[in-house]
């Protein structure tokens, strides 16, 4: 197992952020139902998911392992996966306290040391979707699944991506930087590494791994939106009127 | 023509009184989009030789004639008559005859499964509804049938400027509820987000080959788009051309 440098340096600053997301992370072992991101749109609602009982499940940077937890309870075998020891530590921390024991394996998505086709679905929300390069981890996403296996994951907008600001201000609309060379994004008051392509380059990104586009869900914050507890990102004005998330569904060919 | 919706009788007009002086002056070519980007390069429609090619949209059918010379077995479709006076001149001219029809793309009067390419570049797709004329695309194609079209990103039309004649840096339109724009004109537009499109391509049977989103290099030439227009398309893909497969 081999770690890219922008993995290393998410595993540090990840190590960092762990103590306070702990918090959240118990908040959400003990939420019952399954929710997306900031805005906690429910999945009954989304829909982005299949019936996971009895499925063999990855989630790729699975951090607190949350939504593993959440499909468990659901039926399914997750297996969660993450680079930063720290997450995994208050993952394991929550599966003593519910009794929900599964698989936590410490790596990178981008190097996964789990064999061929032996999972029915990846997911990531807000993990490796966006702190891994998805030229790494789609490939590997794509080995780990059976055929007919489906991947499902949160990103941030793309629109989102377009009008983030450097200093961790909330966005408005201008647009700060070109749509055409979108990869890589380094920020000037963060250390951490995160990723994000265009529609077209997710969309031959995933052909080019013999996935198959299903769905773009492009999430709007609901109109009694709560506030969440993230500067850098919008706010449920912006995200009523612009996707801030969205999530792809594509399927392993059969 | 008599079940032509209503933004596709006011398109016909728009292009009926128009299309002499669009054909005079947009020297319009057989290539991809406003800044004329070629099919050579983007290859986006293979090799169409022997193929039953239908062009959605087929103006004076600059696209129809080069095909036709590439081997295809083309139909050109416009719900102008006027396009298609032009077109019948254009064929006389190259010495080459296929049928054209004068049709809407929402409700098209040809066969099912009779096509292998449907192709459209900034044509009667622009200007039809979307939940209309998907459909009619998906019934026309043949199994493993491609449709290819270009037209407007939705992240154009989400920064259009007041005046509806420039781009902004700027997302000025919600993007949720994007579909329709009224044009002063007269003219009826039509784009939609990402995930609409998809989920559309997806319900009519179509797998997601591509999505090319348009850059023109530095320096190119249009006579549909200023030298802002140009600045904006060199950040920002201002225009998309979808690559679809029939299952």
């Amino acid at each position: 197992m081999s770690l890219s440098d922008h993995a290393r340096r998410n595993r540090e600053v990840w190590t960092g952020y762990a103590p306070e997301y702990a918090e959240g992370a118990a908040r959400a072992w003990a939420q019952e139902e399954i929710t997306w991101g900031v805005w906690h749109v429910p999945e009954s609602e989304l829909r982005a998911l299949p019936d996971v009982a009895g499925k063999d499940v990855v989630e790729l940077g699975c951090g607190t392992a949350y939504v593993s937890a959440w499909l468990a309870r659901r039926g399914a075998r997750p297996v969660g996966v993450d680079v930063t020891p720290a997450q995994l530590e208050t993952a394991r921390t929550l599966q003593a306290a519910y009794g929900l024991g599964f698989p936590l394996l410490e790596a990178s998505a981008e190097d996964v040391p789990l064999p061929d086709g032996s999972f029915d679905l990846a997911v990531s929300e807000y993990g490796a979707s966006i702190w891994c390069d998805p030229y790494r981890w789609i490939p590997e996403a794509a080995r780990l699944l059976r055929p007919g296996g489906e991947l499902v994951f949160l990103v941030n907008g793309t629109l989102l991506m377009l009008c983030m600001q450097e200093d961790e201000a909330s966005p408005g609309p201008e647009l700060l930087r070109p749509y055409f060379g979108m990869h890589r994004f380094e920020w000037a008051d963060e250390d951490g590494i995160d990723f994000h392509l265009g529609y077209g380059d997710w969309i031959r990104l995933l052909g080019a791994n013999g996935l198959d586009v299903e769905d773009l869900i492009e999430i709007r914050a609901p109109e009694d939106a709560k506030p969440h507890r993230y500067p850098a990102l919008p706010e449920a004005d912006w995200a009523r009127r612009w996707p801030s998330e969205e999530i792809w569904r594509a399927r392993k060919w059969a | 023509m008599s079940d032509l919706a209503p933004h596709e009788r006011a398109n016909r007009e728009f292009w009926d009184r128009e299309a002499d002086r669009y054909q005079a002056e947009q020297a319009v070519r057989a290539a991809w989009g406003v800044w004329s980007l070629p099919e050579e390069e983007l290859d986006v429609l293979g090799d169409v030789a022997g193929k039953d090619v239908l062009e959605l949209g087929c103006g004076a059918a600059q696209w129809g004639i080069a095909l036709a010379r590439r081997g295809a077995r083309v139909v050109g479709l416009d719900v102008s008559e006027r396009q298609l006076e032009h077109a019948r001149a254009a064929l006389a001219e190259a010495g080459l005859d296929f049928p054209l029809r004068c049709a809407g793309a929402e409700s098209v009067p040809l066969p099912d499964a009779s096509f292998d390419v449907v192709v459209s570049d900034w044509g009667a797709t622009a200007f039809c509804d979307p939940y209309a004329w998907v459909p009619e695309a998906a019934r026309l194609l043949r199994p493993g049938g491609l449709l290819a079209f270009s037209g407007a990103t939705p992240l154009s039309w989400l920064c259009l400027n007041a005046e509806g004649n420039g781009w902004d840096a700027r997302l000025n339109m919600d993007s949720f509820g994007l579909g329709r724009l009224d044009r002063p004109d007269g003219t009826v537009e039509f784009a939609l987000p990402m995930g609409e499109w998809i989920r559309l391509f997806r319900s009519h049977g179509f797998a997601i080959e591509d999505l090319l989103e348009l850059r023109p290099p530095e320096g190119a030439t249009s006579t549909f788009r200023d030298e802002r227009g140009l600045a904006w398309a060199r950040k920002w893909p201002l225009e998309q051309i979808w690559k679809l497969l029939k299952r």
